[in-house]
């Protein structure tokens, strides 16, 4: 008795959750519905594609639940029709929202039924059977067409997207604008200071020995250094020589 | 003691406020950086379109001319490497305050990181640093002037610049090569990598005039501080 309630408690949530799943993909289906009608202008791919995703979305979590962890309580159970009537069934139309007015006989096979249709079963049968009696190695042989034919495949969508990249570039009139060891010279040389070494450093504070007191040197001997003046007294060398010698944190 | 207690007394001191700000993590220490080149004869095409693609376009691209020195401080055992510090100064605009940067190890992350990732620590000093680092000990060791466009995109920055040699005596600046040097970066705290997918995807708008790409000077140059 106990065990019976307890299974039907599982059986009524495993119907909810499938039935918010169900209710959740309609307002999807509604939704995109009324896109299409009322946006059909101004839609754009994005935006439906979106819906699509939220459809998919929704589509796979149905089927999860149904494979996963709740379906072995609905497999056991059985659906009988009891009654089938020709007669409008005012309960049954309020519960599918009028999609379904009345239990009648070409409604009731489709959608009550739990197999593939037997045009669909079929012609799966026979595929089963054409699999099963495939040997191993004819099997493998046509993997390996079926692989070497995809690639084929790709190779030449990829080849044709290069032709199509490099076309657009020529008919641009387009010589290439960029160089990669030009990268990697200005790259290195800004982070590492690569080329950038001369023998004596062309900035450096005239003169300054500790204890000398601040010194109005290196703030204008940075402008002074600078290309865009024209002004670029020889001075600064000989300059530049004797504070080698006298700075003490050099080298 | 009483020293102590009025520190205590006090409301709020910049070294209260600053660890806040660590700790609430809002500190843009992180540059987002992707870099690239483009070749002299393709810079024009490259500015328009930047101009089309971002967000200061009326007043027309913003220039700099900016002159960079590194600085080496050396630990005295010779136990660390070498700390690295960047000063730069406008030379477009003599009044504006010298800049002090420190940029840590870039960090490349595997094939899915966007950009690269590195701490940076920026802040504006006066003329008197050089003397400043002078008497720490910090050694010059090496300098260059970069002139060229800088664009906005959001919180994106773009770098279209010419890397000079500083020149010496009266001959004219020589480039360090026939192309500018592109740079996309954008500073922001750590964590916000979110960012890094937009400036992906920023770049990608810019191909294939400018390939911008994470790039590995380490591993290019061999040339390490020793």
């Amino acid at each position: 008795m106990n065990m019976q309630q307890r299974e039907e408690k599982q059986l009524e949530t495993t119907i909810q959750a499938i039935l918010i799943r169900v209710n959740d993909l309609k307002t999807a289906i509604q939704a995109l519905i009324n896109k299409l009608e009322t946006e059909y202008e101004t839609i754009n791919w994005p935006t439906f594609l979106d819906n699509y995703a939220i459809l998919s979305g929704h589509l796979t979590g149905l089927s999860k639940i149904l494979q996963v962890e709740l379906a072995a309580s609905l497999k056991s159970r059985i659906v009988l029709p009891l009654q089938l009537s020709c007669e409008r069934d005012e309960a049954l139309a309020r519960l599918t929202e009028g999609r379904v007015p009345a239990c009648t006989h070409d409604l009731v096979p489709d959608l009550l039924r739990t197999k593939p249709e037997p045009q669909a079963e079929q012609r799966l049968q026979q595929f089963n059977h054409k699999a099963s009696t495939l040997s191993y190695d004819t099997a493998q042989k046509q993997v390996a067409q079926f692989t070497k034919v995809v690639s084929h495949v790709w190779e030449i969508i990829s080849k044709g997207r290069e032709d199509w990249d490099g076309d657009s570039m020529r008919s641009a009139g387009m010589q290439p604008t960029h160089s990669i060891s030009d990268t990697h010279a200005l790259v290195t040389a800004v982070g590492t200071g690569k080329g950038l070494r001369p023998g004596i450093p062309s900035i450096v504070p005239q003169g300054v020995a500790p204890g000398m007191g601040p010194s109005r040197g290196p703030a204008p001997q940075l402008g002074q250094a600078a290309p865009s003046l024209p002004k670029a007294p020889s001075a600064i060398k000989t300059n530049i020589k004797a504070a080698n010698q006298i700075h003490p944190y050099q080298r | 003691m009483a020293g102590m207690s009025a520190a205590n007394a006090a409301p709020i001191t910049a070294t209260d406020s600053l660890s806040q700000a660590l700790k609430a993590n809002i500190i843009p220490n992180q540059e987002y950086l992707l870099q690239g080149s483009v070749l002299d004869s393709a810079v024009e095409v490259l500015l328009h379109r930047l101009r089309g693609l971002c967000d200061n376009v009326d007043a027309g691209p913003e220039t700099f001319d900016d002159q960079e020195v590194c600085f080496s401080l050396r630990d005295p055992n010779q136990q660390a490497a070498p700390l690295m510090l960047r000063v730069r100064k406008a030379l477009d605009y003599r009044d504006m305050p010298f800049q002090l940067r420190y940029i840590g190890q870039p960090d490349l992350g595997d094939k899915n990181r966007p950009t690269v990732v590195r701490s940076s620590l920026d802040i504006a000093c006066s003329g008197m640093l050089i003397d400043f680092l002078n008497e720490l000990g910090c050694r010059i060791e090496f300098e260059y002037s970069v002139k060229g466009y800088m664009f906005r995109k959001g919180r994106m920055k773009i770098t279209v610049a010419k890397v000079f040699k500083i020149s010496q005596g009266s001959m004219p600046p020589e480039p360090i090569s026939q192309s500018y040097l592109v740079e996309l970066s954008v500073l922001a705290p750590q964590g916000q990598d979110a960012i890094a997918e937009d400036m992906r995807a920023f770049a990608d708008q810019l191909r294939p005039l400018v390939q911008l790409d994470k790039i590995d000077y380490k591993r290019l140059g061999h040339i390490g501080v020793t």
